[in-house]
């Protein structure tokens, strides 16, 4: 393990027009694909299985062995969709990519619908990201018109605004132009997926590693990060350090490495708590500084890497006010297909604004703990757990702040103006921490 | 609830052994788990779970905790409750529900709190308080209080669906039972869910909950042929699958209670589909009708027109006593009298006119009543002259063909033949006229297992929904177009072959000839579909001119005297007269009376020129006779009508299409007789007790089938097309009368046509066409469809303007179109 | 009465001694007649109904009332809960559907058709308790006794408690922006002025109207 910034998805991101085919293959871009196209789909489908990457959406499960349980041939066609619906509060790994560097992608989706037998592939781009989805389209088109993609089609869709089409298969329905809600599994869409059709569904900085495992070998890619958790990944650090941003690095970095690396909590403030990998993910506080960053190591402190998102907060946030914005996040962005998640999650809002305000009661935070409990595990798919996760590693680390919404506001404990990065009518961040100061 | 068993066709599925609560048991590979605890007796609670929709496992209510073996074949529990509606069972999975498992337990107690934090809890005025599985799930398991303090969801109520469904949606759960049911087996998604998260709610096309900003909504969902907004012929069921009482009924609405009501199962009596129906009543009156549960015929779904229509048995003009004219020469007014006075003189009516006598018994009788007519017509009228048929009809053709291969063929083509066949339709529009038929086969399109073939002037909306292939054919021109078939369906000859042909297929002459040939060729089995309920048990009586009670030729001497054996009493050896005969030897003074049942005047195939023979056998001092429910038409011709009691007072058997009896109990102990029961009064009254005349199948030589050759087409000329016209689920009969929820979603009266027929007829743009026949016109709007060339479409008989019954023309006569 | 015997037989033998030999045996006629000779000298209670008539106990179980909210709609709302408490099955209810012409209830339901037979009620106040929005109660009245048997069922008419001074005669709609919870809770106190201007356009005529005007008037000066 290294303990020092591996770029390759982001290599090119400080290039000049980076987004441009010119400026990828000045880089080395398409080199991939054209050897790739050298190998039997069969062998492209072992490179990968035998590089250990495992999807980089959230779940880490390895993505040879998703492609590999498609399957035989039928004649009928077969489908790559990419999911880069990316929406999870934090999380912003995505967009960076494909906004910088959209080529890496594409030649990703080339490499693995050559892989899976594939002819027509469709990336599903969160809506609001119009910025993106115009940088996507000129990035196929151009990729079309320099003879790239022989014959394989790349259908950019815009999606409209849900959390839930980041769930596979509600991306799928959504995608078929139905309602956004996720299908029941079995069958998994490697067999039914897409139009009912064998389909793989990958996370885009998963299709936008393989490019570099075809050109640098699943040795090299094991030669990153950690055996069970090989190879680079984007650590999107966000809120009170010194340099938020977009970090390549080996997975099983730590915490307090990438905090080096950011320049640290921002000045006169200490770490309080943070989420390894978005919202959904269970917060740890500054006891877990050390912890490796890779799917084992989170998964042992208690939490999931999930998608790398780290949100910092220092000490002048209050964890229920946190959770409250979080819960209005899933409250507002529940499908409504299962009741747990649907009325689970507009009980749990109702609850902690009334904490917030300081007006809550014993029987609030029992209540919290109890529905909480009755959504994780329940619900219909996993975007339901990942509204519980929030109240209930909020109230494992910080039940004394529960506790005090019974009789306090939150915004009294921790006056809200102290946790702003940028205060009303002040260009800097130096308003904020004045404030502390 | 029924144990639907996945996988019915034949092959052998393999048992997988399971423990439920610890209760071992084997049950075939792809069930469900929440199936396998139930025929264990083990009833896992559930709301969105419904065994005829597909899996849903949005409630979340029927969570289990489950083991499964692991590669070692150690038992490894789930990390989370599964959800058993969902859940297949496999080798070796153990399952703890909340009989035995806290886990579970805790689980389902959480889901049912949640599903109650935003519900009214409006029990007192829920239409479904009493016998809602929300309310017992709630009372059974839920909390005694609440623990949610906050605001609960709110939204006006009720939001009118349609005019016969009513949504509250503040109680609903969200379920998606309805939208299920309304997608996947009527084929008509009316509702859909809308918004999301605690906003997701149900609801039509609502540009106010959408936000919807365009001129009109997209898709053929949301309107019907005229653009108006859509209904459902099916929509009743979703009120009865609602585990709330989100749906509810408008013709029911705060009607009873449950604990009210007294459940009496019988038979739908508007068509002859033989659905299970159960009628609850309160105090005499039916209050509401709800599908009953029948594997083997309607599973668990009617039509609205079988669901809403009750009332007419109990309308404003519903006889209750004896009519007999009044005055000594019997040409007054008829005026009510007693059942003796009515039975003597209606017997010395009929005595004194024996063997010229003639019975026209309607098509809507139990078995038992067809029986009695038929013995009535041969022992006590001493005749042979009688006809069942009052419709579209086909003359001898028909009568031949009903006696050669539908009287006392039994049970052939079945419900369950038709999931798993390629199946042709001629003259027969099963959405309209056979309800129970469409939903069947396309339980059986949407499986792949079915594939349907329509014989028909354009592809309705019903055939669309099968996916039907159509085989264009105008009026008069089907026998032609079957003769030039040489096959049909989508396999190649794999899946058995059904012909279903309607009664409508009679009224084009050759039609019956070409579509029997036409199975034989492609060695199809051939079912004859009527629209009426006792059509069947009509033809199985004898009914007809030609024919004795099940299925013996009146013509041969050995079944006449097999007739005789049972009843005491030889049968009359001569064939009678048909409808047709018998109508013109009434108006031209052969014939001086009739004995009527049953038959409503406009169905006939020429109102105007029955209503004369009528008319005229009075004149010439023939005798008119009339067994019915409500004054109608014919009574008020009559000389003595005898009141007969509807369904809902008799207990009888109708036969299905199929040749199913299906029994029923009288639902009210009324002082209203059965036609049965009047007619063996009448003949005790004349002197003839009417025998039993119940009788096995016959066994011996057939009536031969009728070969007619189709005559030459209909050629519209200038100004001219052919008139193609059929009934109708919901319109003007009177079987639907004093429901205005029902008639409330019935299609809106249109003209179809080609556009190059309109074109042709120099219609461009026209908003509305009048189409002229013999005895009148209509106007109607003009919607331009895929009809074929030189055809214009009527409905019948629609219930809010005049249809094609106005015009005194028949489906295949030239009709005149102008703007 | 073999009740008292068995226990005069049952006494210990030790006890009947205890009288007193000779004079108990003297005295024991007379002792029979010790409870009539004592209330000789004590007040008649014979009640001389109904020539005087006593006032019930405060919570006897009497003659039903439907009540009504202070404006005048009825609290009823047909659900029917009584009559599935009933052990008598004496009473018969028959919802319907207020509408914006004919509101007679808060709410979407009310009771179109309330009976009570008194000839089958055995007055238990089961119903009372089953009664969601307490529209029904029981009042003190226990005269219910009638020639026929159709007297003796009491209609909604004979059941519903009168309009008192301020209430408005029904129907009519309810409160503008209430629902029936409000009504529930009795935030509802009295007509307001575009109830009684309903009732002014549709029945110029109700003998209520004056009545309501002067409530609503007081009400508003208050």
């Amino acid at each position: 393990m290294t303990d020092t910034l591996t770029p390759v998805l982001s290599d090119i991101w400080d290039a000049d027009r980076s987004w441009t085919l010119a400026t990828y293959r000045e880089h080395g871009g398409y080199r991939a694909l054209a050897r790739a196209r050298e190998l039997a789909p069969a062998d492209l489908v072992e490179l990968v299985k035998a590089s250990g990457l495992r999807g980089r959406g959230g779940a880490g499960f390895p993505t040879g062995l998703k492609w590999s349980f498609l399957p035989p041939p039928d004649g009928g066609p077969r489908y790559l969709v990419v999911n880069a619906d990316e929406s999870e509060p934090g999380t912003c790994k995505d967009v960076p990519v494909m906004l910088a560097n959209p080529h890496v992608l594409i030649e990703g989706v080339a490499i693995t619908s050559a892989a899976i037998g594939c002819e027509h592939a469709f990336i599903y781009l969160r809506g609001e990201v119009v910025h993106v989805y115009r940088r996507l389209l000129a990035a196929v088109r151009e990729a079309e018109e320099a003879g790239l993609l022989q014959g394989l089609r790349i259908t950019v869709h815009a999606g409209a605004g849900a959390y839930i089409c980041g769930e596979e298969t509600a991306l799928l329905d959504s995608l078929e132009g139905r309602r956004g809600q996720p299908r029941l599994k079995p069958p998994f869409p490697a067999v039914a997926g897409l139009y009912a059709r064998p389909t793989v569904v990958n996370n885009v900085e998963s299709i936008a590693s393989v490019p570099g495992i075809v050109l640098g070998g699943a040795e090299w890619f094991t030669g990153l990060g950690t055996p069970k958790s090989a190879g680079h990944g984007l650590f999107s650090l966000s809120g009170h350090v010194r340099r938020p941003g977009q970090y390549e690095a080996p997975l099983g970095i730590t915490l307090r490495e990438l905090l080096e690396l950011a320049g640290g909590i921002r000045e006169g403030h200490r770490l309080k708590f943070w989420t390894p990998g978005g919202s959904s993910t269970p917060i740890l506080t500054d006891a877990h500084l050390d912890i490796p960053l890779d799917y084992e190591g989170v998964a042992g402190a208690g939490s999931m890497l999930g998608t790398r998102a780290l949100q910092i907060f220092d000490e002048t946030v209050s964890v229920v006010r946190a959770v409250s914005r979080w819960i209005d996040f899933y409250k507002h962005e529940s499908c409504g297909k299962c009741t747990p998640c649907r009325e689970g999650t507009y009980w749990l809002q109702q609850v902690m604004h009334r904490l917030e305000e300081g007006r809550g009661t014993p029987e609030d935070i029992r209540t919290l703990e109890d529905v909480a409990g009755n959504i994780l595990g329940r619900s219909f798919c996993a975007l339901g757990d990942a509204a519980a996760t929030p109240v209930q590693s909020g109230l494992e680390h910080f039940r004394e702040e529960f506790e005090a919404g019974c009789h306090t506001p939150a915004r009294d404990l921790f006056p809200y103006e102290a946790s702003a990065l940028a205060t009303a009518g002040t260009a800097s961040a130096r308003g904020g921490r004045e404030v502390t100061a | 609830m029924t144990t639907t068993q996945p996988a019915p066709t034949g092959q052998v599925v393999p048992l997988v052994e399971v423990t439920i609560d610890g209760v071992r048991t084997e049950v075939p590979k792809g069930t469900l788990v929440i199936r396998a605890a139930e025929d264990i007796g083990i009833a896992i609670p559930r709301f969105c779970d419904h065994p005829l929709l597909k899996p849903a496992g949005a409630c979340r209510q029927c969570l289990v905790e489950v083991a499964t073996p692991d590669r070692e074949g150690t038992l490894r529990t789930m990390p989370k409750p599964q959800a058993s509606c969902t859940l297949e069972v496999s080798p070796g999975m153990v399952v703890s529900t909340q009989l035995t498992s806290e886990v579970a337990d805790k689980a389902q107690h959480g889901v049912m709190e949640f599903l109650l934090i935003n519900h009214p809890l409006d029990c007192p005025i829920c239409d479904k308080g009493g016998e809602c599985p929300l309310q017992n799930q709630a009372m059974a398991h839920g909390r005694a209080t609440t623990r949610f303090v906050d605001v609960k969801r709110t939204y006006p109520k009720p939001l009118a669906i349609s005019t016969q469904i009513l949504l509250d949606r503040e109680r609903c759960i969200l379920c998606q039972r309805c939208t299920r049911f309304s997608d996947e087996i009527a084929g008509d998604p009316f509702i859909e869910l809308q918004m999301r998260g605690a906003r997701q709610q149900i609801g039509t096309f609502d540009s106010g909950v959408l936000g919807f900003a365009g001129d009109a909504p997209v898709g053929a969902a949301e309107l019907d042929d005229s653009g108006r907004p859509f209904a459902s012929y099916f929509s009743g069921n979703t009120i009865q699958i609602c585990p709330v009482g989100a749906l509810t009924s408008a013709a029911y609405r705060f009607r009873a209670r449950p604990f009210d009501l007294v459940s009496v199962p019988s038979i739908a009596e508007h068509d002859a589909c033989g659905a299970a129906i159960r009628i609850d009543h309160r105090r005499g009156v039916v209050l509401r009708r709800l599908a009953g549960d029948d594997p083997a015929v309607n599973e668990e779904w009617i039509s609205d027109k079988d669901r809403f229509a009750f009332r007419w048995q109990v309308a404003a003009d519903r006889l209750v006593a004896p009519l007999v004219r009044d005055g000594e020469d019997g040409s007054g007014p008829l005026v009510e009298t007693s059942w003796a006075d009515a039975l003597d003189v209606a017997a010395t009516l009929l005595a004194q006119r024996r063997g010229s006598l003639a019975a026209l018994p309607g098509g809507r009788g139990t078995l038992e009543d067809a029986l009695a007519w038929s013995a009535f017509t041969r022992v006590v009228l001493g005749t042979n002259d009688v006809d069942f048929r009052s419709r579209a009809y086909g003359g001898a053709e028909e009568a031949d063909h009903l006696a050669a291969r539908v009287a006392g063929s039994g049970l052939d083509v079945t419900y369950a033949d038709l999931d798993g066949a390629d199946v042709l339709l001629a003259g027969l529009e099963p959405e309209e006229e056979a309800a129970t038929i469409f939903l069947r086969l396309r339980k059986g399109v949407l499986a792949a297992r079915t594939h349907v073939t329509v014989l028909g002037p354009y592809l309705t909306r019903g055939s669309a929904k099968l996916r039907a292939t159509l085989l264009p054919a105008a009026p008069g021109t089907e026998a032609e177009v079957l003769e030039a078939t040489d096959t049909f369906g989508a396999s190649d000859g794999d899946r058995p072959r059904i012909v279903l042909v309607g009664e409508r297929l009679a009224a084009a002459p050759g039609g019956l000839t070409a579509a029997a040939a036409l199975a034989e060729r492609t060695g199809a089995r051939l079912a004859w579909v009527p629209r009426r309920a006792g059509d069947r048990a009509a033809v199985e009586a004898g009914l007809l001119p030609i024919l004795l009670p099940g299925g013996r030729p009146v013509a041969d001497e050995s079944a006449r005297a097999e007739v005789a054996a049972a009843w005491g009493v030889t049968p009359p050896a001569a064939p009678g007269r048909d409808l047709a005969g018998i109508l013109d030897a009434l108006r031209a003074g052969e014939l001086a009376g009739v004995v009527v049942g049953g038959v409503e005047l406009e169905d006939l195939p020429d109102p105007a020129a029955a209503l004369a023979a009528l008319e005229a056998v009075r004149a010439a001092g023939g005798v008119v006779v009339s067994l019915e429910v409500r004054r109608s038409a014919i009574t008020e011709l009559a000389d003595v009508v005898l009141p007969v009691a509807p369904p809902a007072e008799k207990a009888g058997t109708f036969l299905t299409w199929e040749g199913r009896p299906r029994a029923f109990a009288a639902v009210f102990d009324t002082a209203a007789l059965g036609d049965a029961a009047v007619l063996g009064l009448l003949a005790e009254e004349i002197g003839t007790p009417l025998p039993d005349a119940s009788m096995p199948a016959w066994r011996g030589q057939r009536v031969a089938a009728a070969r007619l050759d189709a005559p030459a087409p209909p050629e519209p000329g200038p100004g001219q097309a052919v008139l193609a016209t059929w009934r109708l689920l919901l319109d003007a009969g009177r079987g639907q009368d004093d429901e205005p929820h029902l008639a409330g979603t019935a299609r809106r009266a249109v003209a179809l046509m080609a556009e190059s027929t309109a074109r042709g007829l120099g219609l461009q743009g026209a908003a509305e066409v009048t189409v002229r026949g013999p005895r009148g016109s209509v106007t109607l709007p003009l919607v331009l469809a895929g009809v074929v060339d030189g055809v214009v479409w009527l409905p019948f008989s629609p219930r809010e303007r005049a249809g094609a019954a106005a015009l005194g023309a028949q489906s295949g006569d030239i009709v005149e179109v102008t703007a | 009465m073999s009740e008292s015997s068995e226990r005069a037989g049952g006494q210990p033998e030790e006890k009947r001694r205890g009288l007193g030999g000779a004079i108990g045996d003297l005295l024991a006629p007379v002792a029979g007649f010790g409870v009539t000779f004592s209330n000789m000298f004590r007040p008649t209670v014979t009640e001389q109904y109904p020539y005087v008539r006593h006032p019930t106990a405060p919570r006897y179980h009497g003659r039903h009332q439907l009540n009504r909210y202070p404006d005048g709609l009825e609290k009823c709302i047909g659900c029917e809960l009584c009559a599935w408490a009933c052990p008598a099955d004496a009473i018969f209810v028959e919802g319907a559907d207020n509408t914006p012409e004919n509101q007679h209830s808060p709410g979407e339901r009310y009771g179109a058709v309330y009976q009570i037979n008194y000839l089958r009620c055995i007055f238990c106040g089961l119903c009372i308790e089953a009664c969601p929005t307490r529209a029904l109660t029981m009042g003190n009245d226990f005269e219910l006794a009638g020639p026929t048997r159709e007297g003796l069922i009491f209609t909604k008419e004979e059941l519903l408690a009168p309009l008192t001074q301020g209430m408005l005669g029904v129907p009519h709609p309810m409160v503008e922006g209430t629902t029936d919870r409000d009504y529930y809770r009795g935030e509802v106190t009295g007509p307001t002025a575009d109830q009684i201007a309903w009732v002014e356009r549709e029945r110029p005529e109700d003998p209520t109207l004056e009545g309501a005007r002067q409530a609503a008037a007081t009400k508003a000066v208050r």
